[in-house]
């Protein structure tokens, strides 16, 4: 069909509006994700970013009842610290890959760590408690050969630390996470 | 606009296409996460787990997986193994024999085995029908128990279901069949003094122990008076001189150990840990936020990751394979004591054919019960002795010893007889010649069979045109 140059610019105009307003509620929803999925609270490090998921919510309650509630956060364990950058490209995919599962309900019953995660942990571990672990005056306990550069991992032995011994849904009872809105801890 | 080349102006329409899509996809991505905030917050409140509770209850239905002994396919028992119709010979189980299915089937596989005929008592839908309870108050449990299996059929349509273990009211545990309760009694302890970690497991042992019916109404009762273990369990059985029939081959006075599940579980080191049956058997689900017991009752096997995994950080395959290799050695000795009680047996049919006195074979046919009853104990559980593998290992051990000593006197009788050892053994290589050697019909019983369920069961489910509306319920104040 013709278009006469008049329909022409008629359209071009309409196009030029459509334009702005979707990618206004495009920024604008954008906003929103951000705001409602928490998304700034994942640049700290605090465990409560953890549970906006309430699927890790057992093992919140487990890192609570757990001795090492007193010095560390999630990210003391699970997050790289040898190096910002290690620091924050670990956080970005790891925190993508959760998101998307997440999101589109593909996570499993039981959720378990991945190899990388083992990896980072069992590096943490070593940071810590690196003057009981490393050759030196404490480290006549056995296992170190096995731990540094070896493939034991600290919780093969210390099993309780810090998700305790009962794993899945049934170590938790439904406890109650600390909601979107609310600062207060139950 | 009008800065671009004219033929640039595609570009502008790719960006007016791109906004859209991403107002579409942010909005996807908002509305999921409003609803999982959504549903995290409505699990705390006011969780409401029974529809997905019933939903898989009704998985029960599945029976597609297969575990190395076991699992929830229809096998058939004497197909596999025909040496046990030669140890049922005289008793229903030579007939029929398969692999419990789920729940769900609860009451058409009882409609439709061999074992059920017109001589088959009430007693044997105790364990079947949801009904039963409500039944059982109604009429009675005597009159339950001593009224015909077939009479009752039309009344216990539904299979196993939420009445069975839970209070209609309040939806706590409940053991609804009497037989638990009574036998608990004569150990002097009260059903309602149990824990609830121990109640997951009464629920269930309501129908997973061994039984008998007593007397000439054939009243249900656990034979516990003096203990769960097998050894125990024969004593009482020997002190009432109770059979559960004469064998057909070798005359011997024999016991049927009947799904011993809960008693041999207390043998096991899990239950002296503190577990219960629903901890491997009906772990915790969630979906959603919602965390709910998984009422598809099955193999762990199928569900490793939910129940072994919440206790033992292995990988799956490891565990898979540390059960199999239990239930492998139970398995081999499960076969050894099958095989020499054959033997026993068919040499103590042999030993009667040629005039054996009876008091000589006394103490035969009595090693023939006694290793019987041991085998079948654990023959008869499910899980090939997994729930207690040491003491299903030394229960199926006796089992062998005894059956040995008989063959040892039988070997001793039949010298004497002037007979030529070893007897010859029939060919019962199938299960069609084994039951055919101890001489069952099984076109009249199959067919016989097949006219029930088409002429009465089917009348069953048929539902009465006038329905009766449902007495109004006082409701109590609590």
């Amino acid at each position: 069909m013709i278009i006469t140059k008049k329909e022409r610019k008629g359209i071009l105009i309409i196009r030029r509006y459509l334009t702005v307003f979707f990618s206004c509620i495009a920024i604008a929803l954008f906003f929103l994700v951000i705001s409602l999925s928490n998304a700034p609270s994942y640049i700290k490090d605090e465990p409560d970013a953890c549970i906006n998921c309430h699927v890790m919510v057992p093992q919140y309650v487990s890192w609570e009842k757990d001795v090492h509630k007193l010095g560390t956060t999630c990210n003391d364990c699970h997050v790289p610290h040898n190096s910002l950058v290690d620091h924050f490209w670990f956080k970005i995919k790891d925190g993508l890959r959760h998101a998307t599962v997440f999101s589109l309900r593909w996570e499993p019953q039981v959720i378990r760590i991945k190899p990388a995660g083992i990896r980072v942990v069992q590096n943490n571990c070593i940071r810590c408690h690196e003057k009981l672990v490393k050759p030196g005056i404490f480290s006549m306990t056995a296992g170190q050969t096995g731990i540094i550069g070896g493939d034991r991992k600290c919780w093969d032995c210390h099993r309780d630390v810090p998700h305790g011994r009962v794993q899945g849904l049934a170590s938790s009872s439904l406890v109650r996470a600390p909601g979107q809105d609310s600062k207060k801890k139950d | 606009m009008t800065s671009l080349k004219k033929n640039r102006h595609w570009i502008k329409w790719v960006l007016l296409t791109v906004a859209v899509i991403a107002v579409f996809l942010l909005g996807m991505v908002l509305s999921t996460i409003i609803e999982r905030r959504a549903e995290s917050n409505i699990a705390q409140q006011d969780g409401k787990p029974n529809p997905r509770i019933y939903e898989t209850h009704d998985a029960t239905e599945d029976t597609s997986f297969a575990s190395k002994h076991g699992g929830a396919v229809e096998r058939d028992y004497l197909e596999e193994n025909p040496d046990l119709v030669i140890l049922w010979a005289g008793y229903s189980f030579s007939k029929d024999y398969k692999q419990g299915r789920g729940h769900f089937y609860a009451v058409s596989d009882i409609r439709s085995t061999l074992r059920t005929d017109a001589a088959t008592v009430g007693t044997c839908w105790t364990c079947k029908s949801t009904s039963v309870p409500r039944m059982m108050k109604t009429m009675g449990n005597s009159r339950f128990y001593s009224l015909k299996w077939i009479a009752l059929g039309s009344k216990l349509t539904g299979t196993i279901d939420c009445l069975d273990c839970h209070d209609i009211r309040y939806s706590e545990l409940k053991v609804t069949r009497p037989a638990l309760v009574e036998a608990f009694e004569q150990q002097g302890k009260e059903i309602n003094d149990f824990s609830y970690q121990e109640m997951r497991s009464l629920v269930c042992a309501q129908c997973h122990s061994e039984y008998y019916f007593k007397g000439e109404k054939d009243y249900l009762v656990f034979p516990w008076q003096n203990g769960f273990s097998v050894d125990e369990v024969a004593d009482y059985y020997d002190s009432i001189d109770f059979s559960d029939w004469t064998h057909k081959l070798s005359r011997a006075p024999m016991l049927k150990a009947q799904h011993p599940d809960y008693e041999l579980f207390q043998a096991g080191v899990h239950a002296d840990r503190g577990l219960s049956c629903s901890d491997c058997h009906m772990p915790y689900r969630s979906e959603g936020a919602i965390k709910f017991t998984d009422h598809k009752i099955q193999s762990p096997l199928n569900n490793i990751v939910n129940t072994c995994l919440v206790c033992h950080p292995e990988t799956e395959e490891k565990l898979r394979q540390n059960v199999y290799e239990r239930q492998d050695k139970i398995a081999q000795l499960k076969k050894l004591a099958e095989a020499t009680l054959v033997k026993a047996h068919i040499e103590a049919k042999s030993a009667w054919d040629n005039r054996a006195a009876e008091d000589e074979m006394e103490a035969v046919l009595n090693l023939i019960r006694q290793a019987q009853w041991r085998w079948d104990w654990v023959g008869s559980a499910n899980g090939v002795g997994i729930h207690a593998p040491l003491e299903s290992a030394r229960v199926l051990a006796t089992a062998i010893q005894k059956a040995g000593e008989a063959r040892n006197l039988l070997a001793v009788i039949l010298t004497r007889q002037g007979k030529k050892l070893p007897v010859q053994m029939p060919d019962i290589s199938t299960k069609e010649k084994a039951q055919k050697y101890i001489g069952l019909d099984m076109e009249k019983l199959k067919k016989d069979k097949t006219d029930f369920l088409k002429d009465k069961a089917a009348k069953w489910d048929i539902k009465p045109k006038k329905s009766i509306p449902p007495k109004p319920v006082k409701k109590e104040q609590k």
